[in-house]
C-alpha cells in the first residue's frame, strides 16, 4: 500500500470529521448535541493522530488516542452531569437561556422569524403494538393476593 | 464574501481542482440542511454526497484495491454520517448518526492496523458514552417540539459558520505536504500488536496512565457531586420531620 497516499487520505478525513464538528458547535443551540460535536472534533483529531503514529511507525500516535478516549469519558460524565443540572434549573436544553451570564453592557440576543409549527412537525414517533394481550387468570390473581 | 474566491489564494486548491468544489459543495449541504424548507433539506443531503465523492476523487489512489474500497466506504460513512449528526433536528437521530460515525471511524482505524483502538472505540464511545447521551436525553426532554432547534441561532450564524470551516478544511487541506514514500511500518503492523501496544502503554507512558485513572475517579465523584449539589437530599427532610416528632 502507498503509505504517503495513505497517510494524505487520512488527514484530510480527520480534518473534513474536526471541520464538521466545529459548524455544529457554531451552529447548533441544543447543549446535548453542541457537547456531541465536541466529541466529533477529537474523533478528527484521533484519525489524524492514529495516521501520523502509522506514517512513522511510532506508538506515540495510538498512545495519544487511547488518552484522548479516556478523557472523552471523563469529560462526558461531568459534562452530561452539568447539563442534567442546568435542565432542571432552567427546564430547556437550550443554551440561549444561560446569556444572562455575558459580559455587562452587551445586548441581549433575541430569537427572531421562530417558524410556525406545521402539521408535519406535530408528527411524533409511536410503536405499533404488538401481540395479544394475556388473560388474566383468575385464579392465579386469588393466590396473588395471599402471598 | 465569495468562498471560491477566497480559496484561490491557497495554491492547491484551484477553481479546476475537485476538492475545491468538493468542500464548497459540501458546506452548501451542510448549511441547506439546517434550512427550515423540507425540500431544501433533500437538495443538502444531495449537494454533501456530492461533495463528498469530488474530495473522494481528488484524493490520491492507495494502490491497492481492496483497502481502497474499503477506505471510501468508512470513510464516506464517518463523514457522511457525522454531517447528518450535526444537522438533525432531534437530539436522539444526532445521537444515533454520532454512533453511525463512529463505527465507521473505527473502521477507519482497523484499516490503519490499529486493532485495539478500533475496537475500543466501538466499545467506549459507540456502546458507552452514546448511551450516556441518550440516557440524559431521555432525563431531561423538554415536552414538544424546541422552537430554537428550528431556528438556531439568528440566520447570521450558519453563513459565518459554513465560510468560516470551508477555508478552515480548505486550508488545512491544502497546506498538505508532500510525504515521501517511506517502507511498511513492520512495527505497527507487527502480528503481536496488541502486546507491543501494551508494552509500550505500561512501559513508557506508565505515569500518564496513573494519572487517567485518577482523572477518571475524580470525573466519577464529581459527576455526582455536581448532582447531589442541585437535589437538596431528600433524606434531610425526613430527619427533620422525626426530630420534631
Amino acid at each position: 500500500m502507498n503509505e504517503a497516499a495513505l497517510l494524505q487520505n487520512y488527514l484530510v478525513v480527520g480534518g473534513l470529521l474536526f471541520g464538521i464538528g466545529l459548524f455544529g458547535f457554531i451552529v447548533r443551540r441544543n447543549m446535548i448535541v453542541m457537547f456531541l460535536c465536541a466529541e466529533m472534533m477529537l474523533q478528527g483529531v484521533s484519525v489524524t493522530a492514529i495516521a501520523f503514529g502509522r506514517y512513522h511507525d511510532d506508538w506515540g500516535g495510538q498512545m495519544l488516542v487511547i488518552f484522548i478516549i479516556a478523557v472523552a469519558a471523563a469529560e462526558a460524565g461531568i459534562a452530561l452531569a452539568l447539563i442534567l443540572m442546568l435542565f432542571h434549573k432552567s427546564g430547556t436544553l437550550d443554551m440561549a437561556f444561560w446569556q444572562d451570564l455575558r459580559e455587562e453592557g452587551q445586548p441581549a440576543f433575541i430569537d427572531r422569524g421562530v417558524p410556525e409549527e406545521r402539521a408535519e412537525d406535530r408528527v411524533w414517533p409511536t410503536l405499533t403494538p404488538a401481540g395479544v394481550e394475556p388473560e388474566v387468570d383468575q385464579e392465579e390473581q386469588r393466590h396473588r393476593s395471599n402471598v | 464574501m465569495n468562498v471560491t474566491a477566497l480559496l484561490l489564494a491557497q495554491t492547491a486548491l484551484t477553481l479546476d481542482s475537485p476538492m475545491t468544489w468538493g468542500i464548497g459543495l459540501g458546506a452548501a449541504g451542510l448549511a441547506l440542511r439546517l434550512a427550515p424548507q423540507a425540500a431544501w433539506q433533500k437538495l443538502g443531503i444531495i449537494a454533501g454526497l456530492i461533495g463528498i465523492a469530488l474530495i473522494g476523487v481528488a484524493l490520491p489512489p492507495l494502490g491497492d484495491v481492496l483497502p481502497q474500497v474499503l477506505f471510501w466506504l468508512m470513510a464516506t460513512l464517518a463523514v457522511f454520517a457525522s454531517g447528518a449528526a450535526v444537522t438533525s433536528r432531534s437530539a436522539v437521530y444526532a445521537a444515533i448518526w454520532f454512533a453511525v460515525s463512529l463505527l465507521g471511524v473505527a473502521g477507519l482505524f482497523l484499516l490503519q492496523g490499529a486493532q485495539f483502538l478500533g475496537v475500543a472505540t466501538v466499545v467506549v464511545y459507540a456502546g458507552a458514552i452514546v448511551v450516556t447521551f441518550l440516557f440524559v436525553l431521555m432525563l431531561a426532554q423538554p415536552e414538544g417540539h424546541s422552537p430554537y432547534d428550528r431556528i438556531s441561532w439568528a440566520g447570521f450564524a450558519i453563513p459565518i459558520a459554513t465560510i468560516g470551516v470551508a477555508l478552515l478544511i480548505g486550508t488545512l487541506v491544502s497546506s498538505l505536504p508532500e510525504f515521501g514514500s517511506v517502507g511498511t511500518p513492520n512495527e505497527i503492523l507487527h502480528k503481536t500488536h496488541v502486546a507491543r501496544l501494551g508494552g509500550e502503554l505500561y512501559a513508557k507512558h506508565l505515569v500518564s496512565v496513573e494519572v487517567v485513572g485518577t482523572i477518571l475517579l475524580v470525573a466519577l465523584v464529581g459527576a455526582i457531586a455536581i448532582v447531589i449539589q442541585g437535589n437538596p437530599r431528600r433524606r434531610t427532610t425526613s430527619e427533620e420531620g422525626a426530630s420534631d416528632r
